[in-house]
C-alpha cells in the first residue's frame, strides 16, 4: 500500500470515479431514499452508465433478494427463510421492512434472546423477517470491500468479495461472510462507513478516488 | 392448466373487502382452467413453482412483496406488479421522472433535496410555483404523508418532517378538484375507469380529520363516460411506466388534465369495476393467457 499521507474521506460526501465510461459512486450509503440513491437514479435518467444501478443497490439491501440473486449467480449463500416468528436457533436475523437495515443483524442462540430480537427485527411483530440458520463453530465475518478488493490475504475471502463486486458493482461494501469448517458462505451486504475502513483500506479507497486508478 | 399464486400478507386478509375481492379472482381463475394458490410471505419459496405471479399487498422496494416480485422475476415468471414498476410508483420521484421523461402532462413539480431546505427556498417555490404548495415525502401511498402548505413556517415543518424519511422530497404545484379520475390500466389497454370524490374536508382521498379516517367516494364510470382526454393521458402514463397494471389519478382543472400520480397494485375491492365485470379476467389473462 502508498506510504503518502492521505487526505481524509469526508463523511457522508459522494464520490464519482469515472472510467472506462462508467461513473462508479462511492458513498457510505447507498440506501433506498438517500441522496445517493437518488443521484444514481438521476443520472440513469439521463442515461449515464452508472454503477451500481438503483435496481442493485436495492437487491444488495434487501437480504433475500440479495442471497438469490448471489445464488443464482453461483455464489454460495447461507440457507434462508422467512418468518413471522419461527427460527430454528443459533440462527441470524435481519428485518424486512421500510426501516431494516441490512447491518442490523442478530445472532440469537436462545428463545428469551430471540424474543427480544425478533420484536426488533419486526418492528413490535408488524412485518416478517428473514433468518439464517447457524451451526455450532460457526463464525461471522465483516469484511470490507472497496471495488471488489479487500486487504486480507485469504483467498477465501478475496475470491467472494470479487465476485459479490461483479454481481453488485457497489465500490464500498461490508461484506457478512458465515465460515463453516473453511467453507465460506455469503450472508449480506451492509454499508460501510468511511471511519471504519482500516489505514490500508482507506489509502486502496484513496487509489481509486483521486488518482482514478483501477488497481 | 397452469398455477396461479396470488401473494398476500396479513394485512390484506384483514380487510373483508380485500378478501372478497381475492376469492372473486380466485373464482374467476378456476372457471378458466387454472389452479390458484395464495401464497404467504413464509412461503416465499414456493415462488418459482408457480405460473405466474399476482400481488395483492402493499408493494415498497423495501418490503416482502418487493422479494415476491422478484423472486418471481429471477425465475422468469410473470408477475404483476413487476419489480420495476413497484420500484417507481412506490417512490414519487421515481415515478414524476419516469413521467417528466416521457412527456406527460403533470403539475409543476420540484425535487428538493434537505440540503437545499431553506425559508428562503420556500419562498422562491411559493413564487414559482403558487400558493398553496403540496409537498409529498415520496414513498407515500393512500395520500399518507401529503400535506398542502399555504406559508413558509407551514412549508418548513412539514418538508424538515419528511425529510427525515427521505434526502430528497417532492414539491408541487396544487390542483384544486372536486374529485380525481382513475384510469386503470392493463398491458397498455383501459382496464377500468372510476371516480374517487375527494371529501370537502379534505383535498385527498383519505385523511384524518379530528382523529376520524375519511374515504372518498368511489363511482365506478363506464367507458363511453370517460372524457377522451382523460382516458388518453391515463394510457399515455400508463404506458410511461411499463406494461403491467395501473391505478393512474388524474386531476382535472379549468379543462385541462393532468396526472397526479400512477399507483402500482391499485384497489379493486371498493366498486371501481363495478361496470368493468371482466376485470380479473383479464388479470389472469394478462398473466397466463387466455
Amino acid at each position: 500500500m502508498g506510504t503518502r499521507k492521505d487526505p481524509p474521506l469526508v463523511k457522508d460526501q459522494t464520490y464519482m470515479v469515472r472510467r472506462e465510461g462508467v461513473t462508479h459512486v462511492v458513498s457510505e450509503n447507498y440506501s433506498y431514499k438517500s441522496d445517493t440513491y437518488y443521484t444514481i437514479l438521476s443520472q440513469e435518467m439521463k442515461g449515464v452508465a452508472i454503477a451500481p444501478t438503483s435496481q442493485s443497490v436495492l437487491d444488495a439491501g434487501v437480504v433475500p433478494i440479495c442471497l438469490e440473486k448471489a445464488r443464482l449467480a453461483g455464489i454460495r449463500v447461507c440457507e434462508w427463510g422467512i418468518s413471522h416468528s419461527y427460527v430454528p436457533f443459533p440462527a441470524l436475523l435481519y428485518g424486512i421492512n421500510y426501516f431494516a437495515t441490512s447491518s442490523d443483524y442478530h445472532p440469537v442462540a436462545g428463545p428469551d434472546e430471540t424474543k427480544a430480537a425478533i420484536k426488533h427485527v419486526t418492528n413490535c411483530g408488524k412485518y416478517p423477517f428473514c433468518y439464517q440458520g447457524l451451526g455450532d463453530g460457526d463464525y461471522i465475518h465483516r469484511v470490507h470491500s472497496v471495488f471488489g478488493r479487500v486487504t486480507t490475504e485469504d483467498p477465501g475471502l478475496s475470491r467472494l468479495a470479487g465476485e459479490i463486486y461483479d454481481l453488485f458493482g457497489i465500490p464500498l461494501q461490508t461484506l457478512v461472510v458465515r465460515e463453516r469448517a473453511g467453507e465460506y458462505a455469503f450472508s449480506s451486504l451492509a454499508p460501510c462507513r468511511y471511519s471504519a475502513l482500516s489505514r490500508d483500506e482507506k489509502t486502496l479507497l484513496h487509489a481509486y478516488i483521486e488518482r482514478q486508478e483501477f488497481l | 392448466m397452469s398455477r396461479l399464486g396470488i401473494f398476500v400478507d396479513r394485512k390484506t386478509l384483514s380487510s373483508a373487502e380485500q378478501l372478497t375481492a381475492l376469492i372473486h379472482c380466485r373464482d374467476v381463475a378456476e372457471a378458466m382452467g387454472h389452479s390458484v394458490e395464495f401464497i404467504f410471505p413464509v412461503d416465499i419459496h414456493r415462488i418459482p413453482q408457480m405460473d405466474a405471479l399476482f400481488i395483492r399487498a402493499r408493494t415498497d422496494p423495501m418490503n416482502v412483496t418487493y422479494v415476491a416480485a422478484r423472486m418471481a422475476s429471477f425465475h422468469d415468471i410473470p408477475v404483476i406488479d413487476d419489480p420495476r414498476s413497484i420500484r417507481v410508483c412506490s417512490d414519487k420521484i421515481n415515478m414524476y421522472c419516469q413521467l417528466m421523461k416521457k412527456g406527460v402532462s403533470i403539475p409543476r413539480t420540484i425535487f428538493l433535496s434537505r440540503h437545499e431546505l431553506s425559508p428562503e427556498k420556500a419562498e422562491e417555490l411559493f413564487g414559482e410555483l403558487g400558493r398553496p404548495l403540496v409537498i409529498k415525502e415520496p414513498s407515500t401511498s393512500f395520500s399518507l404523508r401529503v400535506e398542502k402548505v399555504q406559508d413558509t413556517a407551514e412549508f418548513m415543518r412539514v418538508s424538515r418532517r419528511f425529510s427525515k424519511l427521505s434526502d430528497w422530497i417532492v414539491v408541487q404545484q396544487f390542483v384544486e378538484s372536486q374529485y380525481d379520475w382513475r384510469i386503470g390500466v392493463l398491458g397498455g389497454e383501459l382496464l377500468y375507469a372510476c371516480k374517487y370524490t375527494i371529501p370537502t374536508t379534505t383535498f385527498k382521498i383519505q385523511a384524518s380529520v379530528n382523529g376520524h379516517v375519511v374515504y372518498c367516494d368511489v363511482l365506478s364510470v363506464p367507458p363511453e363516460e370517460i372524457p377522451p382526454d382523460v382516458l388518453d393521458l391515463g394510457l399515455e402514463a400508463g404506458n410511461a411506466i411499463g406494461n403491467g397494471l395501473y391505478g393512474v389519478d388524474i386531476k382535472k382543472a379549468d379543462g385541462h388534465a393532468c396526472v397526479i400520480e400512477v399507483n402500482d397494485n391499485p384497489s379493486l375491492e371498493s366498486g371501481e369495476d363495478a361496470h368493468y365485470p371482466l376485470v380479473y379476467r383479464k388479470i389472469v389473462g394478462h398473466l397466463l393467457g387466455a
